[in-house]
């Protein structure tokens, strides 16, 4: 008994030093890596010949449409392991495994803003060698772009967010608010909902979600990171982020928005009792919304998301998602291959969008595809009609750095300050900015500011 | 001389398993993250893309770590936990030992088991628990202190550290107690029959008796407490998505997890690991030589 206790008191005591061994375990054997990239004429295969590839993903849906590969190439299988989403685990499994030097799938789901960090690191292969150029024409170009570094291809591009304005239709209307043009407009029916029903909001300002900080700032023409020469650049602290980060400051001292956080318990009960009426989120919000809030079916309705005055119609993007080949594939040519078919099939995209990836990456995959019909959870609205025209609408030119998380937490760090009474969204706007330039020297990377 | 021999051996025998794994699970580990802490990364080529090796950094990583004022922020919030934590678990551990040796102590077993129980519910299942009873919204305390006029807000900047004393609190405090109560056990009762000779109430039994008697215990579970304290983390990591007021370095502990493997900065949270080891270290051990001192002086 006495033993026991003592165990269970260990636990605690042995987190700290569980967390010792995992840097020693993941730090074996670095920068060995694997060695002897196969022909690039072949490719690794030869003709006839039997293989297996694993591939790491937590998209749902993505089992059955590698199940219909491998019904349909015999030769070539390909072994799916489920791994939780990237920022909950996964990134650091793929990470530990390709510094072990081994246990790394032949390809895995990289999300975009990760996909600097893993070629930092040099965990990514250039797929250019083995006709990816080719393939560039079947998908949205700004999204293509996300893989393309330089001359050589390092991501086949899966899926984004474009962006729209989710909101209670219903409530809307008892309340005589038309949804929002502007964020002018976006203002006043939040004052309005605010006068009608005391409980209620437009909607929840996240703190601890600086993503969807970025795709504001996205929208209003900020372009946060690029490439200069040899040197990154960041301009997280520009005049357009300012101006977000102003609106929301205004937002939040005048109690027009919830700060609490969202994709949390909370949160959904507000949507499902009609505290929180709206949620600017981009298209794959649809079945965040019906899967928690089911209760408010028939009630919702998407429009355009708001916009700035005095600009052409401008949306922007939530999310996005690649497949990527990991160093030491054994057949990097194969590998592309089935990333490609996986992200342009019609059946395999049918699959996908079927389990809720988001928009497709792959071009016109909108006409006569499972997403173009009404949607019962909107009464009936064929809401990808607003998410198709987001999707034309969205800076094509944005792109991201090796420390894009590390940018994140900085951002959420301040406001969540704010939110505490501590300074204000500005302030975080401009305290990221200088810490993001510390970030990237610190990976040892030249680095500028502004743009 | 020839036992005295084979004694030696059979001793180095039964160390053997314990050092083997002591070696391999705690020095080793200890030693590579040390090792680990003092290397860093440089980057060849354009952008930094063009290959890198790693390279031997000095102490580098230890100044960053302090320069960082989200982690030396963090080292300052657990101390503020610890000072209020430490008193009120022991307190409360040794308050609930009284009791249940009090000779007014009735249905003994019972409450003691009832104490004792959170202790089985491992403390990420019980930050989901308390989280379900902290969020506005769902929480049935909540609401019931709201529709009473009481707008709180358990989740928010200055509140979610003492929500997350309460969890630790509710979690160890039936286990802390668990230990003074075999030390209560063990005081030969021959002692309070001659304090009641002398004329002591109750009071002055626990006083007098029971409290210099139970010191070791409260010592132990003192020390426990510091350590535990110190290594805050699941509570704090399953609740930062429900709370607005929890970032990712939080705690020392969350800090070193968020460099490892969100930002893939080993050799930083190595030195954040290590700089919280030795601070256990140092309080752990400075609190045991102020007991000490303390007791010899008695």
């Amino acid at each position: 008994m006495r033993q026991l206790r003592d165990l269970r008191r260990g636990r605690r005591v042995l987190l700290g030093a569980g967390l010792v061994l995992a840097v020693a375990l993941a730090g074996c054997g670095s920068g060995s890596g694997k060695s002897g990239d196969p022909d690039a004429a072949t490719g690794g295969r030869k003709p006839g010949e039997k293989i297996e590839m694993t591939f790491w993903s937590w998209v749902p849906g993505v089992d059955k449409a590698v199940a219909l590969w491998n019904s349909k190439n015999p030769e070539v299988q390909v072994k799916l392991e489920k791994i939780p989403a990237g920022s909950s685990g996964g990134y650091a499994k793929m990470l530990a495994a390709l510094k072990a030097g081994s246990g790394a799938p032949d390809l895995a789901q990289v999300e975009y803003q990760e996909i600097p960090g893993f070629l930092l690191e040099g965990n990514l292969v250039d797929l250019s060698k083995y006709g990816a150029k080719d393939d560039a024409g079947k998908f949205v170009d700004w999204q293509w772009q996300q893989g393309v570094f330089g001359d050589a291809v390092y991501a086949i591009p899966q899926a984004s967010g474009p962006m729209g304005f989710f909101y209670r239709q219903d409530l809307f209307a008892k309340w005589g608010i038309q949804p929002p043009k502007t964020w002018t407009d976006f203002r006043q029916a939040a004052q309005t909902i605010r006068a009608k029903d005391p409980k209620a909001y437009i909607s929840t300002f996240p703190p601890g979600n600086s993503a969807w900080f970025t795709a504001l700032a996205w929208q209003a023409g900020a372009k946060w990171f690029g490439t200069e020469g040899d040197t990154w650049t960041v301009d997280i602290n520009n005049a357009e982020t300012r101006k977000v980060a102003e609106y929301w400051d205004g937002m939040v001292a005048d109690k027009l928005v919830k700060t609490e956080p969202d994709f949390a318990n909370g949160w959904y009960k507000d949507l499902q009792q009609g505290a929180v009426v709206g949620w600017v989120s981009a298209q794959w919000g649809d079945s965040i919304l019906s899967g928690n809030a089911p209760k408010t079916a028939g009630k919702w309705r998407v429009a355009p998301m708001p916009q700035w005055e005095g600009a052409p119609f401008t949306s922007s993007n939530w999310g996005g998602s690649s497949t990527a080949v990991l160093k030491g594939a054994k057949y990097p040519k194969d590998a592309k291959d089935f990333a490609v078919w996986l992200n342009t099939d019609p059946e395999s995209i049918a699959l996908l969008i079927e389990g809720g990836y988001g928009w497709p990456a792959a071009k016109d995959a909108l006409a006569g595809s499972t997403l173009d019909k009404p949607y019962d959870f909107f009464g009936g609205q064929k809401i990808n009609d607003v998410f198709a025209e987001a999707d034309k609408a969205i800076d094509k030119d944005w792109s991201w750095i090796p420390t894009t998380s590390a940018a994140y937490q900085h951002l959420n760090d301040g406001f969540q300050k704010a939110i505490a009474g501590q300074g204000t969204f500005v302030a975080a706007v401009e305290a990221a900015q200088a810490e993001t330039e510390a970030d990237l020297k610190a990976k040892g990377l030249k680095v500028k500011a502004g743009s | 001389m020839r036992t005295s021999r084979t004694d030696r051996r059979a001793a180095a025998g039964f160390l053997m398993p314990f050092v083997v794994l002591f070696a391999a699970f705690f020095v080793l580990p200890i030693g590579y993250a040390i090792y680990q802490s003092l290397l860093s990364v440089e980057r060849a080529g354009p952008l930094g893309l063009g290959g890198s090796r790693t390279v031997f950094a000095g102490l580098s990583n230890y100044t960053e770590a302090f320069a960082d004022s989200a982690f030396t922020d963090s080292i300052l919030r657990v101390l503020l936990f610890a000072a209020v934590q430490v008193p009120a678990m022991i307190g409360l551990a040794t308050l609930l030992a009284l009791l249940l040796d009090a000779a007014a102590a009735r249905a003994v077993p019972f409450f003691r088991s009832a104490y004792f129980l959170p202790y089985g519910v491992p403390g990420v299942i019980a930050s989901i628990l308390w989280g379900f009873l902290y969020v506005p919204g769902v929480s049935p305390i909540v609401d019931l202190l709201g529709s009473a006029g009481l707008d709180v807000d358990l989740l928010g900047s200055g509140s979610v550290l003492w929500a997350i004393a309460n969890i630790v609190t509710w979690e160890f405090a039936g286990y802390n107690m668990l230990v003074v109560v075999a030390q209560l056990k063990s005081i030969n009762s021959d002692l309070y029959a001659a304090a009641q000779i002398d004329g002591a109430n109750a009071w002055q039994v626990v006083r007098y008796v029971k409290l210099p008697l139970i010191r070791p215990a409260i010592v132990l579970t003192t020390v426990f407490t510091i350590i535990g304290t110190l290594q805050l983390f699941a509570e704090p990591l399953v609740l930062r998505p429900v709370s607005t007021a929890i970032n990712t370095s939080y705690t020392p502990n969350l800090a070193a997890y968020t460099e490892a493997f969100v930002n893939n900065n080993y050799s930083l949270a190595a030195a954040q690991s290590v700089i919280l080891a030795v601070a256990a270290c140092v309080l752990s051990f400075g609190f045991l030589r102020l007991v000490g001192r303390k007791g010899d002086d008695r």
